[in-house]
Formats: structure tokens, C-alpha cells, sequence
């Protein structure tokens, strides 16, 4: 069978000419279509007010690629404090090493972490650098711990008592929040 | 296209009030807020739990005499090669007040030495005996007490920090009112012993 150029087919075989185009139809539908966009708009109000209800202003902590963060029900909001992460192997100060893991567990007992001292103490000298007018009362003494989990104790307790003596008597621990469970 | 169409008439010959709002700019508006909290979106949400070292302040010349020590929970941890679990003692500076009670440790929760297992670790039985303990016995209970009880914790040096937390999550489970707070806060302050 022959291949035929697409187009109409009814009443296209009427011999005489001025009888085909009254039969034929010359009208048609225009080309251009209008696109319904109500239902466009109402999803991308869906998105906007979703992303706009989970919204941080406060922006994402960074976390060292190296820890794992245990997870925890009872939980505070985050704050702005210096960050001390301690991983397997190093203890990082804003990302700055400042002490070995291996050397505090090798002692095997709680001991001052000198480095992580000296740096807490230049920080808290920066704070007092950068408000001048507030008195060493007004410090916070606040500084976040991000601890790997399986890190063990006695190395969460050198890095306590260090911070402690360094003027940060306050320590958090980053955690994961997890839901709460109700217990009955 | 892209437009609204508002049909008010137009009749006898006169100009069409058929007027068009042009919707372009407003998809424009949605999609760059789309964008712009996509790329600034947090999607793991980070919170903290608190530790107190219990540092004390410089001397100071006005305390002449010597305060009494506080009533403070003693939560021990008991990890041995043949038993674990958690030992619950009211004591005022060294002297025990109250009996100790032991908490068993459940075998769910055990995991091999200084690893932590997948699964969040949670010491609900340990929650609810602080929880009783401390409505039955803590100092500050009242909404308008501005200071919290204390709880030290004791534990083995080789314990794993995802049980540390747990342990912690478990003493900050009682929560009560606090004055100037908006949302309750953890009957407890918790500090860690020197052992």
C-alpha cells in the first residue's frame, strides 16, 4: 500500500474543486494552546510553604566528616559556641588538632589535655578581645563537644575536665534528636 | 496564556472589560523561593545535651559559714566481665541517705566492648526509676525553685560515649517547670565524677 501524506482523508476524493473545499472543512483548530496553570501555581505554593515551615535561619552546624554522632531523646536546642570534635584518633578545635586520642588512652587515666587548654584559654581571650566592655563574669563558658560514638570514656572525661579548667565549665554533647518514645 | 481572564461585560459596542493578569512574574517569584530554600534547606537537625562541671566560683569574702553539701542522685554504672547494671544512690557529700537500688541493664542493650550498636541506645527502665526517684525524693520540685537537683555520674573508663549519652538521656527524662522558662526543663543538672 502506497504511503500517503498525512492529512484530512473525508469527502478529500470529491472530484470538482469548488465542491470539495465547501465539504472538506477549512477552519481548524488554532495551533497555540493554553496551558491550565492553576494547578501548577497551587503546587508550587504547596512547596514554598513547606520549605518555608522547615526553615533554619540558624543554617547547618558543620560536623567533622569523621564523627558519628550518637542519638538522644532529651535533648536542648544548638548554640553558638566554640567546637571541640573528637574523633578516633585526634581531638580538633574549630578544626585545628589539639591533642591525640591514643596518648590519653595509652595513660589510662583522666589527665589535662595541655594543646586543647591552650587553645580554649586563646579563645576565651578572643571573646574578651571582641567585648570589651563585659566583665569575665558575663562569659558564657559554654563549648560544644562532638564526640565520635564509640569514643571512650575516659577520653570524654579528659576533654570535660580540661574545658572545665580552661573557663568552660558548661559542656554540651552534639547529638543526633531522635522522637521522643512516651514510657508507661 | 499565563493570564487570568476577568469578564465584566463589554456590551454595545464599547471596549471589552476583559482584562488579563499576567501571571509570569508571580511563577517567576515561586520558583526563586523554591530554589533559593532548597539550596539553604537543613535536613539533619543537630541538638545538644548539657554537662556541668560544677566549677566553683572565686572565693568569695561574705560566706562565713560552711554550707551544707546538697542531696545529689549518684548514678553508677556497673560494667563487669559477669554483670551490668546501673546502681541508683541518694547521697549528701559522702553519706549515703537513701539505700541504693539497683537498675538492671537490659540485654538488648549490650553490645561487644567499645562499639555501640545501630539502633539509637535507650535506658527506658533507667528513665522511669530516675523519674520515680526524683518525684519521690528530689530537693527542687517546685515550679518556682530556681536551682535543679544534681546527678553524678559514675562510670568505667572504657564505656563507650553512645553509652554515656544514653545514660544521660535517661537522668534528663524528669522535666519539670522552671521560672522564666518557656518550655519545661530537665529536673537535673548532670556532671560527670572524677574517678
Amino acid at each position: 500500500m502506497a504511503i500517503h501524506e498525512p492529512g484530512r482523508r473525508l469527502m478529500h476524493h470529491v472530484p470538482l474543486r469548488f465542491v470539495r473545499k465547501r465539504v472538506e472543512g477549512g477552519g481548524g483548530h488554532s495551533v497555540s494552546a493554553a496551558l491550565n496553570l492553576t494547578s501548577m501555581i497551587d503546587f508550587l505554593v504547596t512547596i514554598v510553604v513547606f520549605l518555608l515551615m522547615t526553615f533554619s535561619a540558624s543554617g547547618e552546624i558543620p560536623v567533622d566528616k569523621s564523627v558519628k554522632l550518637p542519638k538522644a531523646e532529651n535533648t536542648m536546642d544548638m548554640l553558638d559556641a566554640p567546637m571541640v570534635a573528637i574523633n578516633g584518633r585526634q581531638i580538633l578545635v574549630d578544626g585545628h588538632p589539639a591533642g591525640s586520642t591514643g596518648a590519653i588512652e595509652d595513660q589510662g587515666k583522666m589527665q589535662r589535655i595541655d594543646e586543647l587548654g591552650a587553645f580554649l584559654k586563646t579563645r576565651r581571650e578572643q571573646w574578651k578581645t571582641l567585648n570589651p566592655g563585659k566583665s569575665s563574669k558575663d562569659f558564657p563558658g559554654v563549648c560544644v563537644l562532638q564526640v565520635h560514638e564509640t569514643v571512650s570514656a575516659l577520653v570524654v572525661k579528659s576533654v570535660f575536665q580540661t574545658a572545665a579548667l580552661s573557663g568552660y565549665p558548661n559542656v554540651s554533647f552534639m547529638v543526633g534528636q531522635i522522637p521522643k518514645v512516651e514510657h508507661h | 496564556m499565563a493570564g487570568v481572564s476577568v469578564d465584566s461585560g463589554g456590551k454595545g459596542g464599547r471596549r471589552s472589560l476583559d482584562s488579563e493578569i499576567n501571571m509570569i512574574p508571580m511563577i517567576d517569584l515561586l520558583v526563586c523561593c523554591i530554589s533559593f530554600l532548597l539550596l539553604t534547606a537543613v535536613w539533619s537537625h543537630m541538638a545538644r545535651v548539657n554537662a556541668d562541671a560544677q566549677v566553683p566560683g572565686p572565693p568569695s569574702t561574705d560566706q562565713v559559714e560552711p554550707q551544707t553539701p546538697e542531696k545529689m542522685l549518684h548514678v553508677t554504672m556497673v560494667t563487669t566481665s559477669d554483670d551490668e547494671k546501673f546502681v541508683l544512690e541518694w547521697r549528701q557529700g559522702k553519706t549515703s541517705v537513701e539505700a541504693p537500688i539497683d537498675v538492671p541493664r537490659p540485654h538488648a542493650d549490650r553490645v561487644a566492648p567499645g562499639t555501640c550498636p545501630a539502633e539509637p541506645v535507650r535506658f527506658t527502665d533507667l528513665a522511669k526509676k530516675i523519674e520515680a526517684e526524683w518525684t519521690a525524693r528530689g530537693t527542687y520540685r517546685g515550679a518556682e525553685a530556681t536551682k535543679r537537683d544534681q546527678a553524678v555520674l559514675h562510670t568505667d573508663n572504657k564505656v563507650p560515649f553512645c553509652d554515656l549519652i544514653a545514660v544521660i538521656d535517661a537522668i534528663y527524662q524528669p522535666k519539670r517547670e522552671y521560672p522564666g522558662a518557656k518550655k519545661p526543663v530537665p529536673a537535673f543538672n548532670v556532671t560527670f565524677s572524677v574517678n
